[in-house]
Order: C-alpha cells, then structure tokens, then sequence
C-alpha cells in the first residue's frame, strides 16, 4: 500500500520559467496483471502553456486517470517523457495542486483545519497559515463556514472546502480529474466559473480530465480527445467560442458551443461501443 | 403579474406549537419504552418472587429477589460493595488501559510495515485463540496472589481484541486520502500522526466499548482463582458457601460496576470525536 515517496529529484536539465509547464512526450504504459498484458496508454502527448486551461475527454475505461498518476508522478511510464517547466522529474512535481472527484476531507477536521493541512505538513507559521487558509475560504465563498465540520456542509461546500486546500499552495498547475462530476448542475457551474476565473486571472494552467463534453468545452482553451484503449490521442480541437472564458452561461450558449460538442461526441464514437 | 414575496414567517406561533407537540409526542414514546422495560423487570421478579415461595428449596436452589434486595442492604450497610466494586473496578480499569494501551500501539504500529504485519499475523491469531482462563494458573505463579495478577489477568483479556481492532482500523484507511496526503509532500510519519490515527479512533472506540466487558471478566476470573478481596472474590465465597441469593446481589453490583465503566467510556469517546455529533 505505502511506497517510500520519491524525492523530488531532478534527472534531466533544471526547470525553466519560460518553458512550458506541462509537456508529455510519447508516454505509454503498459499493466501486467494475472490475465495478462494490459496496453493501457499507447501514446499520448500533449502540452499545456502558462494560462491555459486545457481539458482530456475519452470514453469511459481509456486509462485517464492512469494518465493522471503518470503526469503526477504516483506511476512512472513505460516510455516517453513527462516534462515539468522543461525538466524531467521523477516523484512528486513541484508547484502542482491536484482536484479529484472525491473532495476526501477529513470529517475530523473542520473546513478551516482541512485546508490548513497541507500547510502544517510544510511546517508553515501557524498564524500565516491561518489567515491565508482564511482568505482562500473567504474568496470562494464560505465565508462563515471555517469552524464547520465537513458533515455538516453541502456536497457543493464540501468541495469549495476541497478546492480552497488545493489552490491556498498557489500552485502554478492545477491538475483535475473529474471534480465537478458528483456536484449538481446549479453547483458544477458556479464551482466551474470560480475555478477557472481562479486560474486565469492569477496566469495559472489547468489540466482538467473529464468525461463530460459540454463541461470541457465550456471551460478549456483546447480539449484533446482521447481513443479507447490502449489510448492515444485521436483529435485536438483549439476552442473558440467568443465569449469571456469564466462565463459559463455566455460559454453554453455561444453558437459555436453545440458545434464543439457534436463533433467530439462523434469522435468519441460512444454509440457504437 | 407582479409576484410578491410571502411573508417571512407564515404563523410564527403555529409553527412553535407544532414543533413542542412533536416533542411531546417524542418523549411520550421515550416514557412509554422506559415504562414497558419497568413492567417487564417487574413481572418477571414478581414471578421469581412467586415462584419460590412455595417450597424452601427452591428458595434455597434459585434464591428471591427479596433475598437478593436484603444481602445487597446488608452489603450497603457493612460497605461491602463499595470496598469490592474499588478493588474488582481498579483492576478493570488498569488492566483496560494497560491492555488498550500496548494492543492499540502495537496495531497502529503495524500499519507501518507490511512485512512486519504478515510476519506476526497467525502469532497474533494463535494467542488471541487461546482462551484467557487457561493462562491463569501461570499469571499465578507470575504474578503472585496479589492486585497485579489481576491486572494481568485483566489486561491479557483486552490486549489482543485492542490490537486486531486498532489494526483494522489502521489499515481500512482510503488509498485515495493517503495520496492526497503524499502529493501534500507528506512524510510516511505524518501520514501516519495526521490521517492513519485519527481516522482509526472509530474502529479503536469500538474496541474501547468492546473490551470494558473483557477487562471485567480477566479481573474477576483472576479473583476467583486466587483472592481475598473484590466483587469476584465475594462471588466465589458466596457460591462456596450455598448462599444462592447473595451470589445474585454480588452480580448486580458487577453488573453495576459494568454499567458505569460502559458509560465513562461512551462519554470519553462523545469528548474525543466531536466531529461525530456534528451533521
């Protein structure tokens, strides 16, 4: 279950500020279990650049969270290269915040103390931690909410509480898998609209992998489409739609939305699965 | 059309009367359960009662409440119960927290190494099947015929059950909240200090609220091998002696004793979990 945790030991050049933030070069992996070989990834790459909020899309069962454990390095791939800033690394990349579906608060923990945790693990001043785990709470709206324990909130403040410990690290990379997905559509757009304006706004970057088409094409700036298995990259479509990009009402009703969405529907070929 | 908003409360005063009638009606329930559970007891000492007094020795064989409520006075009255509800409770409790205390450190401890938990697994097994009433003889010989054989006794009985609790709770923590922890930078000791513990108080509270009963049976099977003091003790002279009745109000008393430990732990446990009454 535990494995010693890689240092963040670099293997390649160092990093650099100019280069992209994210570029994933021919990555491939491959599971061997008892009933054999599973080519999972055959060969993904792909580049995310500063500001960019860039979605993966693919049918159900494509392996995008084995993408997601490649990129932050839980799995090392089989080949390829995962580049952070230019430099390969190997264990955990620096300056990345991760989202999933699952908030996994700690209900021993209030909303406040939750968010405080990753700051306590680097030994941060308490009282500094205090008030910029405050601040994060108070931006995205809970407000009110810091002494609360997680079972007393909405699943929607659940994972309000959830992003504000992921984003008070100010990480320049925000990787996402699937955080929207068990939020109500009411919540999921609010929750959106805060993510994303909390992105751009500060000249972050997000990878957001998703299996809701309308969700990533209202909020990203590029949307790669996925193949099933074993998975590579099947199409990339530059999104367009000529609204301001936090709107996500403006976004889903902008003409050239529906377009988007039909396409990479058929590309996704679900129906004949 | 214009659409006006309600006004802000309906019929405040209608509201507040339908709020303490559901009270009401909910504590009547609570007063009817408690009135039931009254009648039962009642009913079936008052056949006890009934049922012995025909004959002599079945007084003698099955005792009567009224022989149990007059040793319990007389107990009362010499201060009996307290001094043996001390000693037997001292016990328990020592032999409870000693118990708990190494078996929940040693199965949260194993949460640290697979290799280590997979070694120890049917040693663990193997001592926890052996039923504790076998070892006294050599507790005895230990331990000597004094307090610490009891506590010995005591704390075999829990120490086992606090391990394997603690260890399933150590181990049943979710994959997903320990990578969390680890893209966190988190240290394997971290994890352990801020997550593991923690999220394994509920499974080791169970164990808590498990082994009060077992602490008290190890202290009284201690006391009836060897002792001169204590509710076991009392219980063991009162059998050797034919005096059914006083048996029975010695048992009460552990029953008591029982009771109250069961409850401090229930209220340590409100104390320690406060995330669990919210929501």
């Amino acid at each position: 279950m535990m494995r010693t945790m890689a240092a963040h030991a670099i293997v390649g050049e160092a990093p650099r500020q100019d280069a992209a933030p994210l570029h994933v070069q021919g990555v491939s992996k491959t599971y061997v279990g008892t009933r054999g070989v599973v080519p999972v990834i055959g060969d993904i790459s792909l580049t995310l650049h500063r500001g960019e909020v860039v979605s993966v899309v693919g049918p159900s069962g494509c392996g995008k969270t084995t993408l997601l454990n490649v990129l932050c390095g839980l799995l090392p791939p089989d080949t390829g290269s995962v580049r952070w800033y230019g430099a390969e690394t190997s264990g955990q990349p620096a300056n990345v915040g991760y989202m999933l579906q699952k908030d996994l608060l700690f209900p021993w923990r209030t909303a406040l103390a939750n968010v405080l945790l990753g700051l306590e693990i680097r030994r941060i001043d308490r009282v500094k931690a205090e008030d910029r785990a405050r601040a994060m709470l108070d931006q995205l709206g809970l407000h009110g909410f810091a002494d609360a324990y997680p079972s007393t909130l909405s699943g929607g403040m659940r994972q309000r509480v959830a992003l504000a410990r992921t984003l008070v690290h100010e990480p320049d990379v925000l990787l996402l898998d699937e955080p929207f997905a068990a939020l109500d559509f009411q919540t999921k757009l609010v929750i959106e609209s805060d993510t994303v304006k909390l992105v751009r706004n500060s000249g972050r970057s997000a990878l957001l992998i998703t299996h809701d088409i309308e969700e990533a094409v209202s909020v990203s700036d590029r949307v790669i489409v996925l193949s099933k298995r074993p998975t590579w990259v099947k199409k990339i479509y530059e999104i367009d739609l000529g609204v301001e990009r936090a709107d996500m009402i403006a976004a889903r009703e902008s003409p050239r939305f529906v377009g988007y969405v039909r396409q990479i529907w058929a590309d996704l070929d679900v129906a004949r699965q | 059309m214009k659409h006006e908003a309600p006004p802000p409360i309906a019929d405040e005063q209608r509201l507040v009367a339908a709020h303490r009638s559901a009270r009401r009606r909910s504590l009547r329930v609570s007063t009817a359960v408690l009135a039931t559970q009254m009648a039962l007891l009642a009913a079936a000492l008052g056949l006890w009662e009934y049922g012995v007094s025909s004959s002599s020795q079945a007084a003698f064989m099955f005792g009567s409440p009224s022989a149990i409520g007059g040793h319990l006075a007389q107990m009362f009255r010499d201060g009996s119960v307290w001094r043996d509800s001390y000693v037997t409770g001292l016990e328990t409790v020592l032999g409870f927290l000693i118990g708990n205390i190494i078996g929940t450190a040693l199965g949260l401890a194993l949460w640290y190494s697979r290799f280590v938990s997979r070694v120890v697994q049917p040693f663990v097994i193997a001592v926890g099947s052996i039923p504790i009433i076998a070892l006294a003889p050599i507790v005895i010989i230990w331990f000597g015929t004094g307090l610490s054989s009891k506590i010995a006794m005591s704390t075999l009985s829990v120490v086992v059950v606090a391990l394997v609790t603690s260890y399933k709770g150590a181990t049943g923590v979710d994959d997903d909240q320990i990578n969390l922890m680890r893209t966190l930078g988190a240290s394997k000791f971290q994890i352990f200090r801020k997550l593991v513990v923690p999220a394994s108080l509920t499974d080791i509270f169970a164990g808590l609220r498990l082994t009060v009963g077992f602490a008290l049976i190890g202290a009284i099977v201690g006391e009836f091998m060897s002792s001169s003091e204590g509710l076991g003790h009392a219980i063991f002279k009162a059998g050797s002696l034919y005096i059914i009745p006083k048996v029975f109000a010695e048992l009460v008393a552990t029953i008591a004793l029982a009771l109250v430990l069961t409850f401090i732990v229930g209220r340590v446990e409100r104390l320690l979990t406060p995330w669990r009454r919210a929501g």
